[in-house]
């Protein structure tokens, strides 16, 4: 593997910001806003192409793409200057943004036509695109840092756009009181991680930190994973996505919760697996596999109880997140076997994550466009009158939930796997269980929204316009392409990207010249060969075995259901629902209605959704305090084990 | 020089405090900006030699001078214009929550919950 000079890493990230400029120097012209509509889409394209021409060196040819800015090269093997390193890691979540940023920018052409100010939702718009590229393609941390802070601002100027409700500005604050504490834990851990090692590049600090910790580097290793846990929004700090996901407009919540949650992962693998090299280590494992497990439940826990249409969405965003990071949790262990299958599940499903979250979120855009409200229980019967809309709805949420033809199920069956070979079997339960639970969460909506009686004021709703229904359509058919064909991209998108994420030895050598990490590191980095003898999609024995498996969860959890039930009564002005239906008085009351399918299992745990719901306060302190607390206790939990 | 690094870590608990705390928004704001103003002292700190000159290169150096490290300063200046825009914009949000909900205490811009 050696080293390749390209300049297209600088124009995909170039391009969007220069566009950025140009939308903001037209400024708010009405005669000019069709051509500022069609500068995103052309600069998010670029973006695109160039990452595509990219494809040949990375992907086949197993080259890592480097540049220097401004050609300031390392001077006698110590950088100076910002390079940019491109690995297949990086070109894939790359590739993953720009395409999805452009199907936004398509998206948003008729999406947002009813808003005004859009010279400044462009420029926002191409600035978000072009921090989220620059941040996956740069190879040095405080860059990075930059890269993240341009996104979180764009972003949060982008959630509170429609500054006329007030669900947006509320949101908007949140979000960049927790967002700015998050950076300014990175920014914190970027500093103590300088002052130890005096350099910023990745590939030089891999070399200088191995086999070294210093308590220092503990320190700062705990800030960078709580302040990048706050951009993968893991639980507990969770709090903000739900709120900005749910008041940004749709083309941007898709962003936000399909893509943008990828760089924080992106991120902590590059941190873990990179810089700290904790491959091998079982308290490692043990914390992500841990975290990401709790993010699973209570993310769709707090899914199953939302009445809102995005917000369910943005919940149910939360724990697939977790499915991730339980699935890079499982690429720490020693056991290489495992480990590749854990870390090849964990970027499939960053993939097909990135291909449902953002179809599902385009679906409620077309719903909140044509009928002006995301609140379940004022939504009905839009199937008839939305038979599209409907249609990618559904492909969306067998994908999310894992059906066997669509693509979640290939990468959800690789992290049931990798979690159950490497010993953790009560998290594969949870996974399970949370895949079980986002179905349902997902058919509710989808019963309460496209099934059911049609609302009398949503008599003349009609299809979104095609040029809302293309990206749609582009989604759904990667959703199903995935699944019909996952060897395929396994083969070329999965596999070299997973080569590329150990492959730390040929990571540094780029940079620094050949031979530069065997020098430091005093051995051969050691990568594990990339085999599917434990990856087992499509293999009819284990999903009969999953199956079984979901049969005995799916019977404890409604055995759970009797007890409750049958032991005590609660009599209440709701429970009414249960008595026997004799004259016509009671009627008014017993709303067990198409929006409530789940009625009996939120009473079942009714006690335990009471508290999840509580905690979720709305009180923006209260929010800062939980993400301080998961910070104290990463820090007390590396320090008692590393 | 110890006693920068303590003054540093000082002022973000400090400012951690105050974002946990305090109730009013515009409170919650100078709180951020307290994290930023302690780790910019951090970022200095760290570049930080006793003795050294600026780093600038001229034709005549003393003998024996030596530099502090530019790179803390640099990324300090960063640091700095990112502090600013947070707080603009963060104010500019309360601006508005005033206009939405008449108020601007924490307890009571909550409708975004559960």
């Amino acid at each position: 593997m050696t080293s390749y000079f390209s300049n297209l890493p600088i124009i995909a990230i170039l391009t969007p910001f220069l566009g950025a400029f140009l939308t903001a120097l037209l400024g708010e012209r009405k005669k000019l806003l069709i051509i500022e509509k069609c500068i995103p889409i052309a600069t998010t394209f670029t973006s695109l192409t160039s990452l595509i021409f990219l494809i040949k060196p990375v992907l086949i040819n197993k080259y890592i793409v480097t540049y220097w800015m401004g050609n300031w090269k390392p001077e006698s093997q110590w950088a100076i200057g910002i390079g940019l390193e491109v690995d297949a890691f990086s070109l894939f979540i790359g590739l993953i943004i720009a395409a999805a940023c452009f199907l936004s920018a398509v998206y948003s052409f008729r999406y947002m036509e009813e808003d005004n100010g859009l010279d400044k939702y462009y420029v926002l718009f191409q600035l978000l695109s072009a921090s989220m590229i620059g941040f996956v393609l740069t190879g040095d941390v405080f860059n990075m840092y930059v890269m993240l802070e341009i996104m979180t601002f764009a972003a949060i100027a982008l959630t509170s756009f429609r500054n006329h409700i007030y669900k947006s500005v509320e949101a908007g604050f949140k979000y960049i009181v927790i967002g700015s504490l998050g950076s300014s834990f990175i920014l914190l851990g970027t500093a103590l991680l300088y002052s130890q090692l005096h350099t910023l590049n990745i590939a030089q600090m891999a070399a200088l930190l191995h086999g070294n910790y210093t308590p220092v580097s503990i320190l700062a290793l705990a800030f960078m994973l709580t302040g990048y846990a706050v951009k993968a929004f893991l639980v507990p700090c969770h709090t903000w996505p739900v709120d900005a996901h749910m008041a940004a407009p749709s083309s941007i919540s898709m962003l936000l919760s399909g893509i943008m949650s990828k760089t924080g992962v992106y991120a902590l693998v590059r941190i873990l697996y990179m810089i700290y090299q904790s491959t091998g280590r079982p308290e490692m494992e043990f914390l992500i596999i841990f975290w990401g497990a709790v993010t699973m439940l209570v993310g769709i826990t707090m899914a199953v109880v939302q009445t809102d249409f995005k917000r369910l969405l943005a919940f149910s965003s939360v724990s697939q997140i977790g499915y991730i990071m339980a699935g890079f949790g499982v690429g720490l262990s020693v056991n290489k076997g495992v480990a590749v299958v854990g870390t090849m599940g964990g970027l499939f499903h960053m993939l097909n994550h990135a291909a449902f979250k953002s179809l599902l979120f385009l679906c409620a855009g077309a719903v909140l466009h044509q009928t002006g409200t995301t609140d379940l229980n004022k939504l009905g019967g839009l199937s008839k009158k939305m038979p599209y809309t409907t249609a990618f709805f559904i492909i969306g949420t067998l994908s999310i939930s894992g059906i066997p033809p669509f693509n979640g199920f290939v990468s959800k069956w690789l992290i049931y796997q990798a979690t159950f070979e490497a010993g953790y079997a009560p998290v594969t339960i949870i996974a399970l269980i949370a895949s079980v639970l986002t179905l349902a969460s997902l058919v509710k909506v989808i019963q309460s929204v496209f099934f059911g009686q049609l609302r009398e004021e949503h008599k003349d709703v009609k299809e979104v316009p095609l040029t809302m229904r293309i990206p749609m359509m582009i989604l759904s058919a990667i959703c199903i392409f995935v699944g019909v064909f996952p060897h395929i991209v396994s083969k070329y998108l999965i596999e070299p990207a997973a080569f590329s994420i150990y492959n730390i030895g040929s990571y540094i050598d780029v940079m620094f010249g050949k031979g530069y990490a065997v020098k430091m590191f005093k051995e051969t980095v050691s990568i594990p060969s990339m085999n599917y003898t434990l990856a087992g999609y499509w293999n009819p024995a284990s999903w009969l075995i999953l199956f079984v498996i979901l049969l005995i969860a799916l019977i404890l959890f409604f055995s759970f259901g009797y007890k409750t039930t049958n032991s005590k009564v609660v009599d209440d002005l709701i429970n009414t629902r249960y008595e026997t239906f004799t004259g016509g008085e009671k009627e008014s009351y017993n709303h067990l209605g198409e929006n409530d399918m789940f009625w009996g299992m939120r009473q079942d745990f009714g006690r335990y959704f009471k508290f999840i719901k509580n905690a979720h306060s709305g009180v923006v302190n209260d929010y800062v305090l939980w993400v301080v607390t998961t910070c104290a206790l990463v820090t007390i939990y590396l320090f008692t084990l590393m | 020089m110890l006693f920068n690094y303590i003054g540093s870590f000082l002022i973000i608990i400090f400012g951690l405090y105050i974002i946990i705390v305090k109730k009013n928004l515009i409170k919650i704001v100078i709180g951020m900006s307290l994290i930023d103003a302690g780790i910019n002292l951090l970022l200095i700190s760290i570049g930080f030699r006793q003795g050294g000159t600026a780093p600038i290169f001229i034709s005549d150096l003393k003998p024996g001078a030596f530099f502090v490290d530019p790179v803390p300063q640099a990324l300090t200046l960063t640091s700095i214009v990112i502090g600013a825009c947070v707080t603009a914009l963060a104010l500019s949000l309360v601006i508005k929550i005033k206009a939405h909900y008449g108020s601007i205490d924490a307890d009571k811009v909550r409708r975004l919950n559960g």
